[in-house]
Parts: C-alpha cells; sequence; structure tokens
C-alpha cells in the first residue's frame, strides 16, 4: 500500500488579504455546486488511485476552510473514506482563521474527524494584523487557540509571518513569545513574501510600503530559529518547526517526495512521475468536472533528472538528504558529484553531515536557495 | 541583420541590382550599394567604394554635415567617383534644408543646382536621383571581350554553398561552369553558379564588364575567396589583378572567454564561423590566470566589437565574457627589447619597461558653435591635444584633435553625444604611436589579482580610475556566500578598497505540493543565470563585470 495524501482545496474567503497570492473567491453564493464537484472529483480519481494506496493524511487548505460549515466539511471527509483506504490514524488537518472560528463550531469539526488545526494567526499584533488586513483581532487570535484547546484539539499549529514592514525585532520576539506560551505543537513561521499581483505587492512598487533590507531578515530568521529550538521547537524545514512527534505528516509528504492528490480549484497531484494541476478559476473547475468529470488544467512528466533535482531540493530544505536513499532511489552518486562544493560547504558551517545524512545549518538554511543553486 | 533593425544601422554593405527605363525611354541596369557609415566600418565603404562608378553623398536635413560625412566624402573623391549630392529626410519638420545646402556646396565645391532634394519616406526626389544617376555618372568602362578581371568587394559564408564571393566584373566576360582562378592564393574552382543580386539571387549564365553579381564556386573556406581578390578566368586569364585592398587592422582588442570553459571548443569554432562572414575580426588564442582559456580578438573599433559579441550570443549561442577592450602599446624594455602588448596582463613588470607607447589618431569632431566648449572639456578629460578649429558654415565648427586612441574607445562617443544632445559627429584616422606615462592597473578580488580586469591607464587618472572602478564593481557583483574584498593597485600599492558584504538570506519561505515545479523553475532559472557568470576562485562575477570601466559615469 502506497502512502498517499491528499488535500483538498477551498478557495472561498471571507475577504483578500493585501499579501495573498492564492487562488480565492469572496463573493459566492453556490456552495452546493462546489461540494458537488469535489465529490464527483474525489469519486472519480478514487476508480484510479484508491486501490493501492493507504490515504496517511488530509489537509483542507485554502482560501478559508473554516468558513464553510462543519457539516460541509464532513461530507467532503465522508466521500474520501468511502472511496479511499483511509489510515486510522490519519491526520486530518483544516485551515482555520481565528474570526470564523467559535468553541461550538471547533467542537463540530472536532466531531466530524478534524484532528489536527493549522491556525492562521500571522501575528499577535494589533497593528500587524490591521496592516495584513486579518479580520480578527489579537485577542480572538489567542482565543481561537484556547477554544481548540478546550475543543479537544491535541494537534495545532500556528502561522507567523514575519519581517513585516516596519517591524521590529522586539516585535516579532513578542510574538513568537505569545506563540509558544500557548497549547500548540507546530509553528509554521514565514518571512513575508512579495509575490507578484498582489495587493502588498503595488504598494511597495508604488512607495507606500518599504520592506526591510535582507539584512534584517536574516537576523529575524536567525532569532526565530534560535528562539524556538529553546522552547523545544525543533526546525523540519525551512519555515516550519515542532515539538517532537509533531512533525506535520501532510508536509512531510511533499518534502518527503511522497505522492498526493489534490481535489479542488488549484490543487495539486503528484503520482510517479507526473505532476498536474487542475484549473484556478472556479467556473473552469465545475465546468470541466460537469463535462470530463476531471479539472486538470495542466501537466508535467518529470524525468530523472528534474525528479533527482526536485528530491535534493525538497530533502535539503526540510530534515535533511538521506545520501543512501537518494542512491538507491536514482541509482546515481550525488555526493560524488558534488564532493567538493560539498565538502566546502560543510568546512563553512553551511552543512552539516552525520553519517550519509547531509542537512544545512542554521545559517545554511538561511542561504538555502544560493546553495542549492549551485549544486548540481 | 536583426541588429542592424534594433540599430539602426547598416553594419555591412548591401548590394543590390535594379532595371531603369530613363526619361528619355532608355533601359539602365543600376548597381547599387548601400554601405555603412560608422568610422568603425569605414573600410566597408572604402571596398564598396573601388567597385563603383559614381557615390551618392546622402546628407540628413536634419543633421547636416557629419564628421563621417566627411571622411567618407574623402574617400569616394580618392577613388575617383562621379558624386551626386543628396539631401535627405526634407520631410522633416526639424529639416534645415537651405543651411545643409551651403553646408555641402561649401565642401564639395559644387553648384546648389546639383543637390538633389528628397525624402526617402514620402519617395521625394527619387526620381530626379536615379534620372541623375544615368545622366551625371560615367557608365561602366571596362572592355567584355578583354581576359577577366572580377573584384570580390564583399564575401559571405553559407553552410550549404560555401563561400558566396560578390564581384564587380570590370573587364572580359563570366560564363557559368567557367574554370576560374583567384590570384591571392592562386587557388582553382569551377563557377558553379553566378547571378544577380536582386531582392533574392538570381541565377544567370554569363556576366561581363560593368555587371555587379555573385559567384558560387565551392570554397570551404571564405579566406580562399578574400574580399579584394581578383578572380579571372583559367584559360585566357588576366595576368595581373586588380588594385586589392590595403589589410583591414584591428584597432581595439579584448579578450574573449566562454563562461564556462567547457565550451571553449564551441567558442573557437563560433569564431571561425564567425570570421567566414566578417574578415575584420581576428583572433588568438590566450591564456587568463582568472578567465581560463579564451582569445585576444582584435577589433576595429568599439561599435564592432559590441556587434561580435553580441551576434556571437544570438547567432552562435555562446555565452562569453569579453574583457575591457585596450589598444595595442608598444613598450620599449630597458634591455633594448621591444615587445608589442595587446593585453594589459602581459605588461611588463614597472622595472623592466623603459617607455611605453600609445597609438594616437587624428580626430575630427564637427559640432553646432554653442557646444564647442563642451567638446574642448571632453577633449581635455580625454586627452586631446588641440589643432585646430574650421567652421563649415557660420553655426558649426570643425575641430581637429590628437588623441590617445585608448581614450576614445570606451565611452567618447556617447558623452560627445550626450554633450552635444546628439549634433556633434566624430571621425578618426590613426597618425601614429607616441610615448606616454602609463601604468597597469590591477584589481584584486579577495587578495587574488584578477588579470582579466587590469587595465592600462594614464598616471594621471589611475587614482581616479582606480576608486570608480572598485565602487562599480561593487555595484555590478552580487553579494556571495563569502565576503568579497575588492581593491585597486597599482604595482604593489593599493590605491582604493572596498568589500562586498556575505548574502545572507536567499530563501523562499513556502514550498508546498503546490509550489514545487515552481519552484524548481526558478532553481532552473537561478542556475542559468550562475551560468552566465564566470567562476573566479570561488568568487561569482557577472559577465558585465568585466566591462565595468564602461558603466562609469562621472
Amino acid at each position: 500500500m502506497k502512502e498517499t495524501a491528499i488535500y483538498i482545496h477551498i478557495p472561498f474567503c471571507d475577504h483578500k488579504c493585501i499579501y495573498c497570492d492564492f487562488y480565492s473567491i469572496i463573493k459566492y453564493d453556490d456552495f452546493e455546486k462546489y461540494r458537488n464537484a469535489l465529490i464527483t472529483e474525489i469519486v472519480n480519481q478514487a476508480k484510479i488511485y484508491s486501490a493501492d494506496r493507504k490515504i496517511i493524511s488530509i489537509f483542507f487548505g485554502g482560501g478559508t476552510p473554516s468558513f464553510m460549515d462543519a457539516e460541509y466539511i464532513g461530507s467532503i471527509l465522508n466521500t474520501i473514506a468511502a472511496n479511499f483506504n483511509l489510515s486510522n490514524n490519519a491526520e486530518i488537518t483544516l485551515e482555520t482563521n481565528p474570526g470564523t472560528v467559535d468553541l461550538n463550531k471547533l467542537r463540530e469539526f472536532k466531531s466530524i474527524g478534524i484532528n489536527r488545526l493549522s491556525v492562521g494567526v500571522q501575528s499577535f499584533d494589533a497593528e500587524e494584523l490591521r496592516f495584513l488586513t486579518r479580520i480578527h483581532d489579537a485577542e480572538t487570535a489567542v482565543s481561537t487557540i484556547q477554544n481548540a484547546e478546550s475543543a479537544g484539539f491535541k494537534n495545532i499549529s500556528l502561522d507567523l509571518i514575519f519581517n513585516l514592514p516596519g517591524q521590529s525585532k522586539s516585535k516579532w520576539k513578542k510574538n513568537l513569545e505569545t506563540a509558544v506560551s500557548l497549547p500548540i505543537n507546530h509553528i509554521s513561521a514565514y518571512s513575508l513574501i512579495l509575490e507578484r499581483g498582489t495587493i502588498l505587492n503595488k504598494m511597495v512598487l508604488d512607495g507606500k510600503v518599504k520592506m526591510h533590507d535582507s539584512d534584517f531578515d536574516a537576523d529575524l530568521y536567525a532569532f526565530t530559529i534560535d528562539f524556538l529550538n529553546e522552547n523545544n521547537f525543533e526546525q523540519y524545514e525551512v519555515s516550519n518547526f515542532a515539538e517532537p512527534g509533531y512533525e506535520c505528516i501532510h508536509n512531510n509528504v511533499y518534502w518527503k517526495y511522497k505522492e498526493y492528490i489534490g481535489f479542488g480549484t488549484s490543487a495539486h497531484s503528484f503520482i510517479g512521475n507526473k505532476r498536474w494541476w487542475n484549473y484556478s478559476a472556479l467556473n473552469f473547475y465545475l465546468s470541466s468536472i460537469n463535462e470530463k468529470g476531471e479539472a486538470a488544467a495542466g501537466f508535467e512528466i518529470l524525468d530523472n533528472e528534474l525528479m533527482e533535482e526536485e528530491y535534493v531540493m525538497l530533502a535539503l530544505r526540510s530534515s535533511g538528504l538521506d545520501l543512501n536513499k537518494f542512491n538507491y532511489r536514482f541509482g546515481t552518486d550525488w555526493n560524488q558529484r558534488n564532493k567538493k562544493l560539498v565538502e566546502s560547504y560543510i568546512s563553512e558551517g553551511f552543512f552539516q553531515q552525520s553519517d550519509n545524512f547531509l542537512k544545512f545549518t542554521k545559517k545554511g538554511y538561511a542561504v538555502c536557495d544560493e546553495i542549492l543553486g549551485n549544486l548540481h | 541583420m536583426d541588429l542592424e533593425r534594433e540599430r539602426g544601422i547598416t553594419i555591412k554593405s548591401h548590394a543590390i541590382q535594379m532595371k531603369y527605363k530613363s526619361k528619355d525611354k532608355k533601359d539602365y541596369t543600376l548597381n547599387l550599394i548601400d554601405t555603412p557609415g560608422h568610422v568603425d566600418f569605414s573600410y566597408e565603404v572604402s571596398r564598396s567604394l573601388a567597385a563603383c562608378e559614381g557615390a551618392l553623398l546622402v546628407v540628413d536635413a536634419a543633421q547636416g554635415v557629419e564628421a563621417q560625412t566627411i571622411s567618407n566624402l574623402y574617400l569616394a573623391i580618392e577613388a575617383n567617383l562621379d558624386i551626386i549630392p543628396v539631401i535627405n529626410k526634407i520631410d522633416l519638420p526639424s529639416a534645415m534644408t537651405d543651411t545643409v545646402k551651403h553646408q555641402i556646396v561649401d565642401l564639395i565645391g559644387c553648384d546648389e543646382s546639383e543637390i538633389i532634394l528628397a525624402s526617402a519616406k514620402t519617395r521625394a526626389g527619387i526620381d530626379d536621383i536615379l534620372e541623375a544617376i544615368v545622366q551625371r555618372i560615367k557608365p561602366p568602362a571596362g572592355d567584355p571581350e578583354a581576359p577577366l578581371k572580377a573584384l570580390i568587394f564583399d564575401s559571405v559564408f553559407d553552410s550549404y554553398r560555401g563561400a558566396i564571393a560578390y564581384i564587380r566584373i570590370f573587364e572580359g566576360k563570366l560564363n557559368e561552369k567557367d574554370d576560374i582562378r583567384f590570384f591571392i592564393n592562386d587557388s582553382k574552382h569551377q563557377a558553379e553558379e553566378i547571378g544577380i543580386l536582386g531582392f533574392t539571387k538570381r541565377k544567370t549564365k554569363s556576366m561581363s564588364a560593368g555587371d555587379v553579381g555573385y559567384l558560387i564556386s565551392g570554397i570551404k573556406d571564405v579566406r580562399d575567396a578574400k574580399v579584394g581578390d581578383t578572380v579571372t578566368t583559367l584559360r585566357n586569364g588576366a595576368d595581373k589583378p586588380l588594385p586589392g585592398y590595403k589589410d583591414i587592422k584591428p584597432m581595439v582588442y579584448s579578450g574573449l572567454y566562454p563562461t564556462s570553459s567547457d565550451d571553449y571548443e564551441d567558442l573557437r569554432d563560433a569564431l571561425d564561423k564567425f570570421r567566414l562572414n566578417d574578415s575584420a575580426l581576428v583572433f588568438i588564442p590566450e591564456t587568463s590566470a582568472a578567465l581560463g582559456f579564451g582569445f585576444r580578438c582584435g577589433f576595429l573599433g568599439m561599435l564592432h566589437m559590441e556587434i561580435v559579441q553580441e551576434r556571437l550570443d544570438r547567432e552562435y549561442d555562446q555565452t562569453i565574457v569579453t574583457t575591457l577592450p585596450n589598444v595595442e602599446y608598444i613598450v620599449m624594455k630597458k634591455d633594448g627589447e621591444e615587445i608589442i602588448v595587446d593585453n594589459p596582463a602581459e605588461m611588463p613588470e614597472v622595472g623592466e619597461i623603459d617607455t611605453i607607447n600609445e597609438p594616437y589618431v587624428k580626430a575630427q569632431i564637427i559640432c553646432p558653435s554653442e557646444y564647442i566648449g563642451g567638446m574642448m572639456k571632453l577633449a581635455m578629460d580625454k586627452r586631446g591635444i588641440y589643432k585646430n578649429t574650421s567652421y563649415i558654415d557660420p553655426t558649426r565648427a570643425d575641430l581637429e584633435y590628437e588623441f590617445p586612441l585608448s581614450e576614445i574607445i570606451f565611452d567618447f562617443y556617447d558623452k560627445l553625444k550626450s554633450i552635444s544632445r546628439g549634433y556633434a559627429s566624430f571621425d578618426y584616422e590613426f597618425i601614429g604611436y607616441r610615448e606616454s606615462d602609463l601604468v597597469k592597473l590591477d584589481i584584486l578580488l579577495n587578495a587574488e589579482p584578477v588579470d582579466a580586469l587590469s587595465m592600462i591607464v594614464h598616471r594621471s587618472k589611475a587614482y581616479d580610475m582606480g576608486r570608480k572602478v572598485s565602487t562599480k564593481l561593487k555595484d555590478l557583483i552580487p553579494r556571495q556566500m563569502y565576503e568579497v574584498a575588492i581593491q585597486a593597485a597599482v604595482g604593489s600599492k593599493v590605491i582604493a578598497r572596498t568589500n562586498i558584504k556575505a548574502l545572507r538570506k536567499n530563501v523562499l519561505a513556502k514550498c508546498y505540493g503546490g509550489d514545487i515545479t515552481r519552484k524548481r523553475k526558478l532553481l532552473e532559472k537561478q542556475k542559468e543565470g550562475k551560468k552566465r557568470m564566470k567562476q573566479v576562485g570561488n568568487i561569482e562575477i557577472p559577465q558585465e563585470a568585466f566591462l565595468a570601466v564602461l558603466q562609469i559615469d562621472d
């Protein structure tokens, strides 16, 4: 049985945040149409892919999945359970935005089978939240986590963004301190990315907002890693930290190059050497499901070279590259190919190697893209 | 050529034939050659002139007489051609037709009525020009019954047909399938195909004295169909060639290196092929401690160099690093030896040098008189020696200067244009070598001298140049994983220093299922970008950094 993950995209949001480049829809009232399309897609794909697979993770991402009723999410979950071999201890995550859920709704989510929450807090600072145009305030962010605990969630992650324009080091430190004081086990701490097409990007281009330079970003990042390590959160990817045993299974499917199937608008799937992605636009997605029963907008077939490149990139970005596993999987000696460079990076303190396991150091993670660009 | 269209200039001559019925109903065949105007390509002009009976001196109604107008005019007069003055672009709002008329009258001493007013855009005057060609220019004189003498005035290389020579027949006849002989190499071939250069090539059976056309004779090496050579028939051939051309001599030199040393052989092949179509390019292999194996290339000037580099990239897919161009120096050593240095890295140690001599040129600058002050200041900055001022008309001055060639090859032309808002023009010719107080300025990266960044400068400019170059390099070299110290030095004395801080953060925060393809493509793009950089030690240097000096603004 191949361990496989399922991703469900819920594109609906209350509003669009200034930094967001995800496909999301603000005004919409025919949620039923989307649910039916999702169910059709799941049933159809299951016919092709369910036979020899065990689903170890389901992730509801968005958009704002917690914006939907528990019954809505539950029915999709039931469809998956009925059509795939769902592992008994599968991780089932719901992206949750503070301000869309109260204690009662969280209890409902718990009762339909959600066992992990990824809470889009982003910041505990009132000013920063306003800047990011999040709908919640600082108190709601805290109370949402507390309510989640009361509702019985034992596996809670929260997202934070740093390197915000105007953010001081002390403000960021305060955010981290608040985060670790809450009953959570996982933190995703992202350096703000200026994505093309976002409102924030336009604000920066227009000179209305000024981003910090990359040295300041580097300082915040180094501080983040140190602070979270000291508080028992281990880094297992560029932006992800977890208490031991609470690493996100779903994330690790992506990063350990396992297979996944995505449903809904803009969702990506990866099976064998093929990756494909659904239409992003809701109307295209809906009509494609209606006409063909599937919604792939494009695909790529990865040759060995590309797969090697992705494998190394994902492994090094996350918990490290197991050289034996690489050689076994691809039949070529990556280490031999990069020996000189790797040795110099080890001596310069960018990599650490134990036995046949190569991993970035704190300094290395910070310049990960630069180093990946030099390896071959 | 795309480059010609993009830049709006002529790089290569173009020959074409047209039929013309004159006003008195006679049929004429006109062979026309369009030539470049830029000083770098004046050899193309003189070659073309040698193949013609007359020349149209076309002057822009808005620009007036420019320096290159005058130098090309003199070339035409030397070649004993009939000259028809034409003022083009008379339709422009900024045309100053009357002024330009006076300039031309003063210049060639013609009657005002001989000047034809034209606009290629509105077709005004075109008929007058054609009529003037048949009226005023003498028909070709050669005897079609004499032994064949055909001048190769251009040649191009076609990968299927080999060398295609563009010829002007001065005497005799050439028939398809004739056995022919090329004088310079005394090589024998067959005229596989001959024809006329219309909009496309048109095969003919025979060509005779006065005709211009092409000749394909299965020549694999374009050097066997050398421009300036004479073609004759094997049987009953001519015993003496036509006067040929002087060999062209490069004015500036620069190192061309593949960004990746694996591509050295490819670059050699590309240069070999390139030379087939551009006989002005010369190159010999050289080695640089910093850049590895490459070639020292000689160019006619900066424009020529830019074009070669650009075409190698576009047409031959060669990613190359070009080092700062320099002139050729004659160094007298204390031991009495005289050496020629065309690469700053090969300059002998200071202690061994007695004198360094550099090439000088005589330059002509023509500009509206209000810019004389600006021109003089520029000339002074460039170590110019003032010679003379004359006036083409009351508002246009003709300044004569002598310059070290090295001072005018970089940014002189751009500065001249910007100071004069585009109105000044400039031309020069080589006049000989003179002794100068020159030093070698070295650039060190992390204490290692990078030979490819060395340059020869006048002692009085060394300090300023060292400071500007190191500052510019700081901008051009991206932050690396390690700190990079930049130093400029003359001999063992460091005259400027700065450093590039180590890169501390470069990582994309998110990489989930939907990001992987995009992230991989970014990575590939990044690797592609790194391929365009040159690795010197553990420092990645972008191509443009080797030409940092060219980007210094005062």
